[in-house]
């Protein structure tokens, strides 16, 4: 079965829009790394933030007056997905569209203010206000009530490949004829307790670069924002077919499962792959996999320029590999070594008749997945 | 992945059979212990020994204990030292599940859960917060994630199929479920594993004890002097099977699947529009689903937390398209395993099913003159039964219910 993608939407550290942020990938730009901090600990990271000014067209609304960041992510990727697809929500059709969201870390900022409060003032100084923010699904239940959903909602939680399941998942609920529109939302936002988490993990890099499919595992950059894409029977670029992805036991194991995806996949000419190397193990699994199956393929990736973004990741690729395929040509990868085996794109490239492209979301806590996406 | 297609190029629907199943929670270790549990009406709430309550106004809760929990592991010779609590439930749920009946081979996991390793958060909060010793950092970040505990289980058991963990709040287990069957039933998979989990966390009980929903007296559903719920706590495992391909396997089977719906009640983050329209839509979808009318559910196995706000929408969401249904809420009991409560009372509704029981709701003294139910008080009744619903709401207007049929060849 494949679905098209009606419409997508797009909030990142390099602002908000599909078109815009699509230019600036273009232009080779690259976010701005600000420094994060917190009152007990002693280190300070390099996150890529959304800035202020990318949420301010987001219209108030009484759900969103105490949502954290993450639920105003998604709520402006999400509209915009919508408003790009002309899908009109009302109280005929409420139950005709399913909300999927994809999500890795959730609410850490709520969730790490309601916890401080208990370890520094005991249980009687909990918030009631502040507890339902935790909850993996409140960025889903805000939106539903945005829109009037009143069918299928459904949150997915797992690491970077999570955008890929919840496609999957859209898939499989698309095949029930009651519903017309999936919309699949990844959103996440960034914290300090997270980056010094991945620190201790040794995945994170202090300062940008991020250098993708260097042998050297320097480590991310944590981001946050949120990608949407509307998915519909019918459309001019397709879904063309999901993998239902897998897991590896050990990091060593990732590039045989992801060998094994790509050759799923690439039973057609594929003109280009969008890779979620960031500068971990991913990008040797991914690379090695890439080399043995279809070794003459561009192979790109934007985290350089836009960070990790975790739970939102998966959606961000397949946003990039649509804007690649309809505007025939990719932006420029960053910092990535001369010495690389597989064909990439230094500068902006064009893509003179592609039609067929590979979206590849492997992820440190072992989830793996991939989808080809198509101009039929 | 397979393509079931009917002449018309439409997938046919296909029946959908519970072939395996599995369970851990306060009730019991395994199917037997939880039917036994049941039918003497056991209450399982017992004080809270895994983190301090002082400033609680709740101090209990269903807890599974930790001794018989690890012992199990360690007797089976596995390295499961460093593996977090929820992952040795899920172990004990899906090795009671992989002793049943011939190899199955799930083409697809979905699990629910809420909160995940959620404790291994706390740990690392608490020791980043005291500059304490931070050694086991690792370990605590490793095993955090919600989709770690379902990975370590399928591991144990071999069981290599990619993994969605759906996170929907306390409706999760009974979305897992719900989405596996239609995943089963579309043609497009064969075999899926199913079920929920989620163990007690400090966070999440002092969050439902802020919200002054969590009660410090009893757990009583639908009575009317119910002052709020008990959580708790538990994995419960489904293997769900195309029903033909399962008779074709010789596979016994347990039970069918048969309807699922969901609804979304956009009214509050965590209460329930008062008029019951989102219970009352997700039966009225998971009857559609299961193509039948509502005088044919023989027992209703409901969400019923025992807040004032739940068992009220509930009840007259069930009153008003049931009629006088027998109904229990076996949380009285064994508490609210939230993602895992789903799942817990699927296998509730799959014992009644099998052993033709009606399951106790006990601590119900006196009924709510708003909520006209058959409560199935206080002891296990024998009944004829050969269809049950199962509902599950959770915070954000999540609500979800499943219809399961006796199996008859």
């Amino acid at each position: 079965m494949s679905l098209a993608i009606a419409g997508m939407g797009w909030i990142t550290p390099l602002g908000n829009g599909v078109d815009p942020v699509w230019k600036r990938l273009l232009q080779g730009a690259e976010a701005f790394a600000g420094k994060i901090t917190e009152q007990f600990g002693d280190q300070s990271y390099s996150a890529f933030r959304v800035p202020d000014s990318a949420l301010a067209s987001l219209a108030p609304h009484p759900r969103l007056r105490r949502a954290s960041a993450i639920s105003r992510f998604a709520a402006a990727a999400g509209l915009e997905a919508l408003q790009d697809a002309g899908v009109k929500l009302d109280s005929l059709n409420g139950d005709r569209i399913a909300l999927v969201f994809a999500i890795s870390n959730g609410g850490v900022i709520y969730t790490k203010r309601f916890y401080r409060d208990i370890v520094e003032a005991g249980a009687q100084s909990a918030s009631p206000l502040l507890f339902p923010e935790t909850v993996f699904n409140a960025p889903a239940s805000h939106l539903a009530a945005i829109l009037g959903v009143t069918g299928a909602t459904y949150t997915l939680v797992g690491d970077s490949a999570v955008g890929l399941l919840a496609i999957r998942m859209a898939e499989d609920l698309m095949t029930n004829d009651s519903l017309d529109y999936c919309l699949v939302i990844g959103t996440e936002e960034v914290d300090w307790l997270l980056c010094d988490a991945y620190r201790r993990w040794r995945l994170l890099r202090l300062e940008p670069p991020m250098e993708p499919f260097s042998e050297i595992e320097r480590g991310v950059i944590l981001s946050e924002g949120a990608g949407a894409i509307v998915l519909a029977r019918h459309g001019s670029l397709v879904i063309e077919r999901t993998h239902t992805g897998g897991y590896f036991r050990k990091r060593t194991e990732a590039k045989e499962i992801l060998k094994g995806i790509v050759s799923d996949l690439a039973e057609s000419k594929i003109d280009f792959v969008i890779s979620s190397a960031n500068g971990t193990f991913i990008d040797q699994a991914e690379s090695r996999a890439l080399q043995h199956i279809i070794p003459d393929t561009m192979i790109y990736t934007a985290k350089p320029a836009l960070g990790e973004s975790v739970g939102a990741a998966g959606v961000w690729q397949v946003i990039l590999g649509a804007q690649a395929l309809d505007r025939r040509e990719l932006p420029p990868l960053l910092h990535a070594p001369s010495t690389i085996p597989l064909p990439v794109p230094a500068s902006r490239t064009a893509l003179t008749k592609a039609r067929h492209a590979i979206v590849l979301s492997c992820g440190v806590n072992q989830q793996v997945a991939g989808l080809r996406l198509s101009i039929p | 992945m397979r393509e079931n297609t009917a002449g018309n190029g439409k997938n046919a629907p296909a029946r959908v059979a519970v072939v395996a199943a599995g369970v851990v929670s306060p009730m019991g270790f395994g199917l037997g212990e939880t039917l036994d549990s049941l039918r003497e009406a056991r209450d399982c709430i017992t004080r809270v020994t895994r983190f301090s309550v002082t400033e609680c106004r709740c101090k209990t809760a269903g807890q599974v204990p930790d001794e018989r929990l690890l012992e199990d592991g360690r007797a089976a010779g596995r390295s499961t030292q460093r593996l977090h609590r929820t992952s040795h439930m899920i172990i004990h749920a899906l090795g009671e599940a992989t002793t049943q009946g011939p190899e199955f081979k799930p083409e697809l996991t979905i699990i629910g859960t809420t909160s995940g390793g959620m404790s291994n958060g706390e740990d690392y909060y608490r020791s980043l917060h005291r500059h304490g010793n931070l050694r086991h950092s690792p370990t605590w970040i490793a095993n955090y994630p919600a989709q770690k505990s379902v990975i370590d289980a399928q591991e144990a058991f071999g069981i290599s199929a990619p993994c969605q963990v759906i996170a929907n709040a306390c409706a999760s287990g009974t979305n897992a479920i719900g989405h596996a069957f239609e995943c089963v039933r579309s043609g497009r998979y064969q075999c899926v594993l199913t079920g929920g989990y989620d163990a007690l966390s400090e966070l999440v009980f002092v969050g439902f004890d802020s919200l002054q929903a969590s009660t410090p007296e009893k757990c009583r559903p639908f009575d009317r002097n119910r002052t709020g719920m008990v959580l708790g706590e538990g994995a419960a495992i489904l293997v769900l099977e195309n029903l033909d391909a399962a008779r074709a396997r010789g596979v016994p089977i347990l039970a069918e699947i048969a309807g699922y719906g969901m609804s979304t009640d956009n009214f509050h983050l965590t209460q329930p529009d008062p008029c019951g329209i989102g219970p009352r839509r997700a039966m009225e979808r998971a009857l559609q689903s299961a193509q039948i009318s509502a005088n044919a559910i023989d027992y209703v196995n409901a969400h019923g937390t025992a807040t004032l706000f739940n068992d009220a929408a509930e009840g007259k969401a069930i009153a008003e398209l049931f009629g006088r249904v027998p109904v229990s809420s076996t949380k009285s009991m064994m508490g609210h395993s939230l993602g895992a409560a789903g799942a817990v009372e699927a296998i509730v509704c799959l014992l009644a099913l099998q052993h033709q029981f009606l399951p106790p709701n006990i601590n119900f003294h006196a009924s709510d003159d708003d909520i006209e139910l058959d409560v199935v008080s206080n002891e296990a009744r024998p009944a004829a039964l050969r269809t049950a619903l199962s509902n599950s709401f959770g915070f954000g207007g999540t609500n979800a219910s499943i219809v399961m049929r006796k199996f008859e060849a």
